[in-house]
């Protein structure tokens, strides 16, 4: 079968959306457009019944009631709203919240923003694995703090942290807890109850939904969560989130939100093995490279591998037509390798040559050995060229060289140079260099 | 960054050039370029390459400028190094690897 290039192997950024989903959207652009709050008319009574069956099919999705379901932009105002609106309704009850070093960033930039409104927030450090520690989480525990938020799988090394766990420590010592589920939720089975998560952040274009549409699990009974609304306006969404209802995008959550709970047992199995065998191949022809994070608690469709002495964004630049993101420094406009890898104690030069793979509904396995295959030899091409990689062989043959050095001085620089002459000859980035070398 | 430069005992001339380079796409088509400029110089004209005609050549952005002048420093460290080894060990046409960065 012949592959389509450019191979997207990104579905943690998005997904695209699936074309059952973006079926069911389309008559609710111009048949049924009506707005949903509209109460005396048909027009709304429709947009208003296909809002609600969306949320029926969301809330299934999470073992959630309908009514806990409150639709929003996507998961960062979900995570906002989580986390600002416990925070002005819990006041009282005290100021501090505890996080992880790891979250994304809708989380802790809005846990710092509330730190210069005179809240106390604690970030969590994490273990190698990237998992918190549930000893140093209770430890971080105090009679002031009102909200723990976790993310339950990481966006960027795709680890799933002890949400049960640290649900039932949240549930023990009447704390709220929320998580931002978007990565793990219509991927892996993700329960409400069963995990005794009070509140849970929610994305339509992480689970082939469209973009622009997001949702947040609120708990009602036991506890009831009360929120401050971030939004004033309307009253829509009971009060949580004002603002017309995005009636097409909804529809879409509601179907894709379907579509996972139908079919993800067999998703995640498959992409289970095909992420395994890309694993297993670039570990067969490549040596000094490591998997960052737990390889047990992990989602099932991803993988982030660090290439020693490679740098992440020259191995984009090499592999361009495949799509992946890289946690090197040189990808961002900050020159900040990636926070998270950083995190897990990984050193700058791991974090800069990490690469991120995120499988997905639509990957197939020629697309994965394509992969590998055209890893394995951009990686190869760059090492030929990293100063670093050449000491590191040479350091491993050291003896072999001053056997050969005995035979012949000459040995070495022959070989260094021949190699050298093979780079540049090779060099896709070196090509540019020659053009301007045949003007001057 | 690894600049390695053969020069020519008799002329001056650099014959030959080679590279070694860990970091982004950049920092490698500046060193590249760096190799590809050196051959057929003059030592001395060597020195006047500068990094603002890498970015030129290469139009690189603003944030990448660095890459650039790591390549014009590699070039300078090189040519030091050869002038040095002339100095020590009388003529030597072929230098070895100058680690710079």
């Amino acid at each position: 079968m012949a592959i389509k290039l450019p191979i997207y192997m990104d579905y943690h950024a998005t997904t695209p959306a699936d074309p059952r989903v973006v079926e069911a959207m389309i008559p609710y652009f111009t048949e049924h457009f009506g707005n949903a709050a509209s109460r005396n008319h048909p027009f709304g009574w429709e947009a208003e019944e296909a809002v609600e069956k969306a949320r029926k099919q969301v809330a299934d999705l999470i073992g959630a009631n309908a009514k806990e379901i409150v639709f929003t932009s996507g998961a960062t105002e979900s995570d906002n709203l989580a986390i600002k609106g416990v925070a002005e309704m819990y006041r009282e009850k005290g100021n501090h919240i505890i996080t992880a070093v790891t979250e994304h960033k809708a989380v802790i930039d809005t846990c710092k923003r509330l730190e210069k409104e005179g809240y106390r927030v604690t970030y969590l450090p994490v273990q190698k694995d990237g998992r918190i520690s549930l000893d140093e989480l209770k430890a971080a525990i105090s009679d002031k703090t009102i909200l723990i938020t976790i993310m339950a799988a990481n966006n960027e090394i795709g680890v799933l942290q002890p949400i049960a766990e640290i649900g039932a420590i949240a549930k023990e010592k009447g704390i709220l807890f929320h998580t931002d589920a978007v990565q793990m939720v219509g991927k892996v089975p993700f329960n409400v109850n069963d995990l005794k998560v009070d509140m849970a952040s929610l994305s339509a274009h992480k689970i082939y939904g469209p973009k622009g549409v997001g949702a947040l699990y609120v708990r009602r009974r036991n506890p009831r969560v009360l929120l401050a609304p971030i939004i004033d306006g309307g009253g829509h969404e009971r009060g949580m989130r004002s603002g017309t209802l995005n009636v097409t995008g909804i529809v879409g959550f509601g179907k894709a939100a379907e579509l996972c709970r139908q079919e993800m047992a067999s998703e995640s199995e498959r992409l289970r093995k095909l992420r395994d065998y890309l694993n297993d191949k670039l570990h067969k022809n490549l040596d000094e490279i490591y998997v960052n994070g737990s390889v047990e608690h992990r989602l099932p469709h991803n993988l982030n591998i660090s290439f020693a002495y490679v740098e992440g964004e020259s191995l984009l630049m090499g592999i361009n037509d495949v799509a992946v993101s890289s946690g090197s420094a040189c990808t961002s406009a900050s020159l900040e390798p990636s926070y998270v890898l950083k995190a897990l104690g990984a050193g700058d030069d791991l974090a800069h040559s990490s690469i991120r793979f995120g499988l997905g509904r639509w990957t197939t396995k020629e697309e994965v050995d394509y992969v590998a295959d055209k890893l394995t030899h951009v990686v190869t091409r760059l090492r030929e060229m990293s100063p670093l990689y050449d000491a590191v062989a040479n350091r491993r043959t050291l003896r072999t060289w001053r056997i050969r050095a005995r035979s012949s001085i000459t040995t070495r620089t022959r070989a260094m140079s021949a190699r050298c002459q093979k780079t540049t000859s090779t060099s896709a980035r070196a090509s540019s260099a020659r053009r301007s070398a045949a003007t001057s | 960054m690894k600049l390695q430069v053969k020069v020519n005992p008799d002329t001056g001339v650099i014959d030959d050039a080679k590279f070694k380079t860990f970091g982004c796409g950049s920092a490698i088509a500046s060193s590249s370029l760096a190799t590809e400029w050196l051959k057929g110089k003059t030592v001395d004209q060597a020195l006047a390459i500068k990094n603002t005609e890498i970015v030129a050549e290469l139009s690189l952005p603003p944030v990448k400028i660095h890459c650039s002048v790591l390549a014009e420093d590699a070039i300078k460290a090189a040519i030091a190094d050869y002038k040095k080894k002339q100095v020590a060990e009388g003529k030597t046409a072929e230098k070895q690897p100058q680690p710079t960065a």
